[in-house]
Parts: structure tokens; C-alpha cells; sequence
């Protein structure tokens, strides 16, 4: 190769690349022929019981072709009551930016695993939302989902969605507790108790939460275990038989996102509670603040949990408390 | 053409040369940089606890002559689970290193951590002795 050849080839050769990184020209799309669908889960993080499972499901035909005449959604377990499909098709309102549904079917009906709307009007373009109230049947299982369409021409599609893991863990959520009243805490019922209920049931009572404000301490809100060293429960007179040694694990930062139901895009699942090591872990949780949270193992190990501080008043001694528990054996 | 590789391939030949004769900085036996600071102290020091924020009540008292760090802690510490951080002056190092959750709960033994300098020469023990606030 001559030098001028290089030359040459140095000069066009970026040329090329330049001339080949354009971009082409928008066009819009030709719609496919038939009867067509799509779905997208809308949900995110573990599937909890008594929770939704949102879908979105899309059909379409061309309007020269057909029309939507019905859908159905079908779940391998039959969903708990409040499970259905939506007869609105949604469009985002350009005055203020929301939501806004259009009835285009009758209400859904569900008939055992499966839920189906009817069309009422000449529809040929439809984005249904199916929810799925997680029952109790699913627990621990896998959930599948059908999803189908039909379209006046006698067309018919399906699409399968899953399988979905439903998560073994229960969910409590907003317990009131309060100071020296309300302020004995059972992960086993996951209910907060008062003292003449915590007599009743001294064996389910974990942890006590107490506000104390003593002079030149840093106290405040505090979950702490029956069993605990007393100088961690001042003034507090345990109800007879209130006695187990709850393991306790203060953390910052971890706002799950059910039980916060604040920004922050975090999920505790079942994993998190078998993974969780409570070795060297100490029975008391003090200086407690708002948006803070407790690992918590029972003195039996049967139980496990996670309690979010969802808020805390220091005037009337109380803090709000919700609560995952998962079950170890 | 020929005259033209000729002269790249002397340039690129020359350039490694350059390259492979530049004296190395010597590295310890983690890989750190020694260099040639002498200087041996700690800075700061905190305790986070197992929610990874501060436990400490005030800032510590570092003694860098009686290599002494005094430091309280808030009522209710768990003392089994706090992560030491310490900050060193530049190019130290710290040993033994901290691979984690640390105890501090034996007040009678209290831990101790000996910092490096940076020319690996001076090595300085600290003890860190914990208060709790009363």
C-alpha cells in the first residue's frame, strides 16, 4: 500500500463512519394485523398476603377489523375477595395530570380463578388493570396468570404471566403503642396490649415500649425485652409472667416500602428475615426515632420481624409501629 | 512508506523504554504506599452502632502523647456491635484492621489498635477506653 493510499483511506474512512452514525428519520409504525396483547406487572417487591398483585393488560385489533368484545384474567389460586378487573380504560387528564377512567365494559365478575369483564362499547383499543387480592391459599406457593382477550371477528389471544412467589411473611400495619397503657407488644398476634391483656397472655408478650426523658440521658422512645437488664425498663412494673428475652436489632434507614409506604424504593422479604443473623444481639432497642426500626427475633426463635417506627409523639408518649413477621419453624 | 514505520516504530520503542525504566514506589505488604511521612497519630475516632450512626456522646478526647482515646457513649449502646472509624493522619495505617462489628463491651480490657506511619517506621498503640453515659 502507497503512502498516498493511506492517506486516502485516513481521510475517508472517518467520513464513512460519520455519514453511517446517522439517524434515520422517524416513521411511524404499521400496526399489526389480528388481535393483539400485551401485559406488564405494575407491582413491585414481595408478594404479601392481603395485598394486590396490579397488572396492566392491553389488547388491540384494528378498527377496520373488529372490536373488543371481552377479557379475562385467570389465576392458578382463586384471589381473595377484592380481586378484579377493571372495566375503565385509564387516560392521563392534560389538566392536572390524573388519571382519569373511561367505562368501557360492564364490572367485572369473578367466577373461582377467573375474573372477566364484557365490553359495552365499540372499543378496539383497551388497557385494563387486573388486581389479584393475595389469599391466604397462596401462601408460600406460586401463582400463575392467564391473561386473554376477544374480539368481535372471533379472534381470541392469551398471554401467561408468572409464576409469582407469594411471600411467607405476615404484615400488620399502624399499631398504636402507648407509654405505662398500650405498650406491651406481641409478635406472635402482632398486636400491641395493655397491661390487664398482657396478664391474660403473659407468654405472648415479646417487647414493651416505653417513653422515658431522664436527666442527662438520652432515652426517649425504646423497645425493649421483658427479660432486659432493669435499668432499660425505669419505672416500668412487669405484669406476672411477662418474662422472654426478645433479641433486638436497632436500624436506621431501612423504610420498607409497605410498612413506610414513604419514597424509598426498599422491600423486606422473606430472605432478609432467614438471612438475618441475631448472634451477640442485645434484648434492648433505646433512643428510638421516627422512620427507625427494629430487627426483632423471639426468645423461642418461632418468630421473626421487622418493626418500622412510623411516627412518634414525645408529648403524648406514643409511637405508631408496623410490623412484618415471618415464621421460622 | 518504509522510511515512515521506520521512524513509529523507533518512537513507540523509545516510549517503552522510557516507561520500563521509571523507578517503581515501593508498596507494603498490602499494597499501600510507603512513603516518607514519619508522622503517627490519630485524628478522629467514633463508634457507629449496629444502625450504622453515631453512639458517641460528644467528640472524644484524643491524647496523642498518652496515645489515650476517651470516648462516652449514649445510655443504651450495645457495646457487643459497634464499628470503630478511625481517622488517621496521611498515609498511616492502622493495625490490627477493621473488618467489621468490633466488641467493646470488656471496659476492663480495653482495645487497642497501633497506627503505622506512612514510611511503615513509627507504629504508635493506642487504647480506646469507652465510656457509658451516666
Amino acid at each position: 500500500m502507497s503512502f498516498r493510499s493511506f492517506l486516502y483511506i485516513s481521510f475517508c474512512l472517518p467520513l464513512l463512519l460519520a455519514a453511517g452514525c446517522k439517524d434515520d428519520d422517524y416513521a411511524l409504525p404499521t400496526p399489526q394485523s389480528g388481535l393483539q396483547n400485551d401485559a406488564i406487572k405494575r407491582t413491585l417487591g414481595p408478594n404479601v398476603i392481603g395485598l394486590n398483585i396490579e397488572f396492566a393488560y392491553a389488547m388491540a385489533i384494528l378498527p377496520d377489523q373488529g372490536k373488543l368484545v371481552s377479557a379475562q384474567a385467570e389465576a392458578s389460586i382463586a384471589g381473595a375477595t377484592g380481586t378484579y378487573l377493571e372495566h375503565r380504560s385509564f387516560f392521563t387528564d392534560p389538566n392536572g395530570g390524573i388519571d382519569t377512567g373511561v367505562p368501557v365494559a360492564e364490572p367485572s365478575t369473578t367466577n373461582g380463578t377467573t375474573t372477566s369483564v364484557t365490553f359495552n362499547k365499540d372499543t378496539s383499543a383497551a388497557t385494563l388493570r387486573y388486581f389479584y387480592r393475595i389469599p391466604e391459599e397462596a401462601r408460600g406457593k406460586t401463582v400463575n396468570f392467564t391473561f386473554s382477550a376477544k374480539s368481535s371477528n372471533g379472534e381470541a389471544v392469551s398471554l401467561s404471566m408468572g409464576p409469582y412467589t407469594i411471600s411467607k411473611m405476615d404484615m400488620k400495619l399502624d399499631m398504636a403503642a402507648t407509654d405505662a397503657a398500650a405498650c406491651y407488644i406481641s409478635i406472635e398476634d402482632m398486636a400491641v396490649y395493655t397491661a390487664a391483656e398482657a396478664t391474660a397472655n403473659p407468654e405472648k408478650i415479646d417487647l414493651v415500649y416505653l417513653y422515658r426523658t431522664p436527666a442527662g440521658l438520652t432515652f426517649n422512645h425504646a423497645l425493649v425485652a421483658p427479660a432486659a437488664d432493669p435499668q432499660y425498663l425505669p419505672g416500668v412494673t412487669l405484669p406476672a409472667g411477662v418474662d422472654r428475652n426478645t433479641k433486638i436489632i436497632k436500624t436506621w434507614a431501612l423504610r420498607d416500602r409497605h410498612l413506610a409506604r414513604l419514597e424509598f424504593g426498599i422491600y423486606i422479604d422473606d430472605p432478609d428475615f432467614e438471612q438475618k443473623s441475631f448472634t451477640d444481639a442485645p434484648n434492648f432497642a433505646v433512643n428510638l426515632k421516627k422512620e427507625a426500626g427494629a430487627w426483632v427475633e423471639t426468645a423461642d426463635g418461632k418468630y421473626r420481624a421487622y418493626i418500622f417506627v412510623n411516627n412518634v409523639n414525645n408529648g403524648s408518649k406514643t409511637a405508631t409501629i408496623s410490623m412484618k413477621r415471618y415464621t421460622m419453624q | 512508506m518504509k522510511r515512515h514505520m521506520k521512524i513509529i516504530v523507533a518512537v513507540l520503542l523509545a516510549a517503552l523504554a522510557w516507561a520500563g525504566c521509571k523507578k517503581e514506589h515501593p508498596v507494603d505488604e498490602d499494597g499501600l504506599l510507603i512513603t516518607n511521612r514519619a508522622e503517627c497519630y490519630v485524628s478522629d475516632f467514633d463508634l457507629w452502632g449496629a444502625d450504622h450512626q453515631t453512639v458517641r456522646t460528644k467528640n472524644p478526647t484524643i491524647d496523642t502523647v498518652a496515645c489515650t482515646i476517651n470516648i462516652e457513649v449514649f445510655f443504651g449502646t450495645d457495646l457487643r456491635n459497634l464499628y470503630p472509624r478511625f481517622s488517621l493522619v496521611t498515609d498511616a495505617k492502622l493495625d490490627p484492621k477493621i473488618a467489621g462489628k468490633t466488641d467493646f463491651s470488656d471496659l476492663a480490657n480495653p482495645r487497642q489498635y497501633t497506627v503505622v506511619s506512612g514510611n511503615r517506621q513509627v507504629r504508635k498503640t493506642y487504647t480506646v477506653l469507652v465510656s457509658v453515659q451516666q
